[in-house]
C-alpha cells in the first residue's frame, strides 16, 4: 500500500472539492480559478512551458543546478547519469503524483497548506522531463509527449 | 442547549455579514497558512514517577520535541542519550547573528554579518500566549521574553496591482474597508433587507453597532470627517496652539477599496494563532533550545548523522556516522526510542517498522519556505515612517516585511525580516536561487515598498528550509485526507518506537506542536516502560 492508493487519491480530491474543516477556504479556492488580481494572492502557476526554464524555477532547489542532487542528513538524487530516468514514464509519475518528499505537480494530486499547491501542466511536464533527459549528461533521444503525459495523469490512480 | 433553529440562522447570517464577507471569511482562513488555530493541550508540566531502575531511552534529534523530551525523561530517572546531526541543540529553533556561518545544501556558504546584538530567526520566530507548553519551558529554563509585535497599524499593506503600487498604511485599508461594510449594512437595514432576518428592536441595537464599529457619521455614511480620521489617520494630525486644528484625511471609495485586493491581508491578527500578546526570547529564538542543551550537556551527541535505526524485543540500536570524523560509524542502543527526524529525513533512513508507520512516514511532503534577513545603516522604518515592530504584507514575492520587536529608538544599524516567504510558487523561486540571489532579490522587491533600501541596504542572509541540511523542508503538509488515513500510525508506537515533533501534531509548523507531541509521545512511552518493568 502506499500514499497513492485509489482510496487516497480520491479522498485527496474529495479535501481539493472542499470537505476539508477548513471548508470555506478550499471551497472558495478550489471552486474559484485564483485570479492575478484576487488580493495579495498570487497564482501558482508557471507560465513558461520552456524545460529549462521550469527546472531552473523549481526543480534545482532540491535537485541542485546541474542536475547533481545533494546530500546532508538525508539526500537530493541527483538527475545526472541517472538509469531511472531511462522510464520517461516513471519520471511522469512521480512528477504528476509525487514521492515522498517531493511534491505533487500533477492538479490530481497536488495539495499544499491551506492555499493552492504548486502545479504544473501536462506540457510542462513533458517539456521539464524533456529537457532533464536531455541535459546533465543524459542523452535519451525517446521525448516524451503531452497526449503521453496527460494518457499516465488519466490512468494514474 | 435549547434548539431555536430560526433564530441561530438569523444570528448566523448577521455575523457573516457584518464580520466578514464570504471572499474575506475565505481569506482568513486561507490565511491560517501560517498555523491551524488548534489550542494547546499542555496543561501543565508532566508529572511522570520514577523511571523502572536502569531503563534508558535513545532520542533521535536535539530540536525543540526531542529536547522537550530528554529533559522530561531525564527528570524521571531514564538514562537519556540524544543524538543530533548538527553541532547544535535545537533544530529549526534557530538564530543567525553576526559571525555565524552557515552551509546550505549544495554546498553554498554564507557568512552572517550583522553587527552585535542583531539576529534573524530563521524558523520560528514568535511564541503565542496560549501556547503554554513553550511558553513554561521558557519560565522554567529562564528565558527571558518580550513582545512580537504582530499588528501594527502604522505598517503597510501592498499590492503591485493596487494604488499605483504605493503601500497603504493598514490603518487607512481597515479603516475603509469596515467603514464601507459598515454604511452599506445600515442602508440593508434601512431599506428593510433584512427584515426577515431581525427584529426591529435588533435593527436598532444593529444600526448603533455599525455606526461605531464602522466610524459612520450621523447619517450613517462612511465620509470624509472627524469619525473617519480617527480610524483611518488624518492628512495633518491634531496639535496643539494656533496649528491645533486638523485635515480630514479622504477615505478610499469602496469600489478602489474593494478591487485593491488589499483587504485580503486584515484578518491576520485576527487568526487565534496570531492574536496578541505574542512574545519572543530576548535575544533570539535559539536561548530556549540553548538553554535545554545547558541542562542536557553531555547526554547530546552532536555531529551525529543517523543512517540506520533497528530495533528487536529487547531494544533500539541507531547506526550513525560521526560528521566531523569520515567514514567513523558508532552505534547507540537503549530499550526505547523517541524518534524527532523530520518525515522529510527519516523516510530515507532504513527502519524496521511496521507497514503503518511506514507509509505515514511517507505520505507527508514538506512545505517550502524562506527567510532572508538585511542590515541596514539605519533603522529608516522606525525614523522615517514610525513603524515600531510589526509585519508589512505584501504581493510581492517576499510576502512581508517584519520589522524589529526590540532595539527601538537604537541609533545604530538595525536588521530587518526581509522575506518570508510563504505562497509556495514563490518559495519554490526563491529556492532554487543562490542564497546571494535571494538577497538580492529581496532588496530589489523591498525597495518598492520602502525606497531607503537602496542608499541604506548594508548585507543580508537567506535560508531556503529546503536546503536545510537537517530539515529538508520547513514542517510537513498534511491534509484531511492524509491525517484520517495515516496520522494516528504515524503517532502510535511500533513496538518500542515513538515519534514525535511539529509532524507529529495538529499544530502544523509551530513549536508548540513540537513540544506536546513530545509530552504525549512520552507519557505513553513511560506507561509501556513502567508496565515492562513491573513484568521483567
Amino acid at each position: 500500500m502506499n500514499a497513492h492508493t485509489p482510496h487516497a487519491a480520491a479522498a485527496r480530491r474529495r479535501q481539493a472539492a472542499g470537505a476539508l474543516w477548513l471548508g470555506s477556504v478550499l471551497t472558495f479556492l478550489a471552486s474559484t480559478p485564483v485570479r492575478a488580481d484576487m488580493g495579495i494572492f498570487n497564482p501558482p502557476t508557471l507560465s513558461t512551458t520552456d524545460g529549462r526554464q521550469i527546472y531552473e524555477q523549481i526543480c534545482q532547489g532540491c535537485h541542485m543546478p546541474g542536475g547533481v542532487g545533494a546530500a546532508a542528513a538525508g539526500h537530493y538524487p541527483a538527475l545526472a547519469k541517472d538509469a531511472a530516468l531511462g522510464s520517461r514514464q516513471y519520471m511522469a509519475l512521480t512528477i504528476l503524483a509525487g514521492r515522498r518528499n517531493m511534491p505533487a505537480f500533477g492538479a490530481k494530486h497536488a495539495f499544499a497548506f491551506n492555499l493552492p499547491p504548486v502545479t504544473l501542466s501536462e506540457a510542462q511536464i513533458a517539456a521539464v522531463i524533456n529537457y532533464i533527459r536531455t541535459h546533465f549528461g543524459n542523452r535519451y533521444t525517446d521525448p516524451i509527449t503531452v497526449a503521453e503525459v496527460a494518457a499516465l495523469d488519466r490512468s494514474a490512480p | 442547549m435549547k434548539k431555536n433553529p430560526g433564530r441561530s440562522v438569523s444570528r448566523r447570517r448577521l455575523l457573516a455579514m457584518i464580520g466578514l464577507s464570504a471572499g474575506s471569511a475565505a481569506m482568513y482562513q486561507a490565511m491560517h497558512s501560517l498555523g491551524y488555530a488548534g489550542e494547546t493541550t499542555f496543561t501543565g508540566p508532566l508529572q511522570l514517577s520514577r523511571a523502572p531502575k536502569g531503563a534508558s531511552v535513545l532520542v533521535l534529534g536535539a530540536g525543540i520535541a526531542g529536547l522537550v523530551a530528554a529533559y522530561e525523561l531525564r527528570n524521571a530517572g531514564y538514562r537519556v542519550q540524544v543524538l543530533e546531526y548538527n553541532d547544535r541543540p535545537g533544530g529549526r529553533n534557530w538564530t543567525l547573528r553576526g559571525g555565524d556561518r552557515y552551509t546550505e545544501m549544495g554546498g553554498a556558504t554564507q557568512e552572517c554579518r550583522f553587527d552585535p546584538g542583531l539576529y534573524i530567526n530563521p524558523g520560528p520566530w514568535r511564541l503565542p500566549y496560549h501556547h503554554r507548553g513553550m511558553l513554561s519551558y521558557c519560565k522554567r529554563l529562564g528565558v527571558a521574553l518580550e513582545p512580537f509585535v504582530q499588528i501594527n497599524h502604522n505598517a503597510y499593506v501592498h499590492s503591485r496591482k493596487a494604488f499605483g503600487g504605493k503601500p497603504q498604511r493598514l490603518r487607512a485599508v481597515k479603516a475603509d474597508y469596515h467603514g464601507h461594510i459598515a454604511e452599506l449594512l445600515a442602508k440593508a437595514t434601512q431599506s428593510h433587507s433584512l427584515d426577515a432576518d431581525v427584529t426591529a428592536e435588533d435593527q436598532a441595537k444593529l444600526l448603533d453597532s455599525l455606526r461605531f464599529w464602522g466610524a459612520l457619521d450621523g447619517n450613517s455614511r462612511y465620509v470624509k470627517g472627524g469619525n473617519s480620521s480617527d480610524r483611518r489617520g488624518y492628512d495633518r494630525d491634531p496639535g496643539g496652539g494656533l496649528s491645533a486644528r486638523p485635515q480630514y484625511s479622504e477615505p478610499v471609495g469602496l469600489s478602489d477599496t474593494l478591487s485593491s485586493g488589499l483587504w485580503a491581508a486584515l484578518p491576520f491578527g485576527e487568526i487565534y494563532d496570531l492574536q496578541t500578546t505574542l512574545f519572543q526570547p530576548v535575544g533570539g529564538m535559539d536561548r530556549v533550545s540553548h538553554a535545554f542543551g545547558r541542562e542536557l550537556g553531555q547526554s547530546i551527541k552532536y555531529n551525529a548523522k543517523v543512517v540506520h535505526i533497528h530495533q528487536d524485543e529487547h531494544g533500539v540500536r541507531a547506526t550513525y556516522e560521526n560528521k566531523s570524523q569520515e567514514g567513523a560509524v558508532q552505534t547507540a542502543q537503549a530499550d526505547w526510542c523517541v524518534c524527532t527526524i523530520p518525515l522529510s529525513i527519516l523516510g530515507q533512513i532504513p527502519m524496521n517498522v511496521g507497514e503503518p508507520m511506514a507509509n505515514a512516514i511517507a505520505a507527508v511532503p514538506y512545505y517550502t519556505s524562506i527567510k532572508v534577513g538585511l542590515q541596514f545603516k539605519r533603522r529608516f522604518w522606525e525614523e522615517d515612517e514610525q513603524i515600531y515592530g510589526g509585519i508589512t504584507y505584501t504581493d510581492l514575492p517576499i510576502g512581508q516585511i517584519s520589522y524589529p520587536s526590540s532595539g527601538f529608538f537604537g541609533s545604530g544599524k538595525g536588521v530587518l525580516l526581509g522575506a518570508y516567504i510563504w505562497q509556495e510558487l514563490d518559495s519554490m523561486q526563491f529556492t532554487a536561487m543562490s542564497p546571494e540571489e535571494r538577497v538580492a532579490k529581496a532588496v530589489e522587491y523591498g525597495s518598492q515598498i520602502h525606497a531607503q533600501y537602496r542608499e541604506e541596504f548594508d548585507n543580508g542572509i537567506a535560508v531556503a528550509w529546503h536546503r536545510a541540511p537537517s530539515a529538508m523542508g520547513c514542517f510537513g503538509v498534511w491534509t484531511e485526507a492524509t491525517r484520517a488515513q495515516h496520522y494516528d500510525n504515524l503517532c502510535g508506537f511500533d513496538g518500542r518506537i515513538v515519534l514525535a515533533g511539529e509532524h507529529a501534531s495538529y499544530m502544523s509548523a509551530w513549536q508548540e506542536g513540537a513540544v506536546t507531541s513530545a509530552l504525549d509521545a512520552i507519557d505513553r512511552l513511560h506507561r509501556r516502560a513502567v508496565a515492562a518493568g513491573a513484568a521483567a
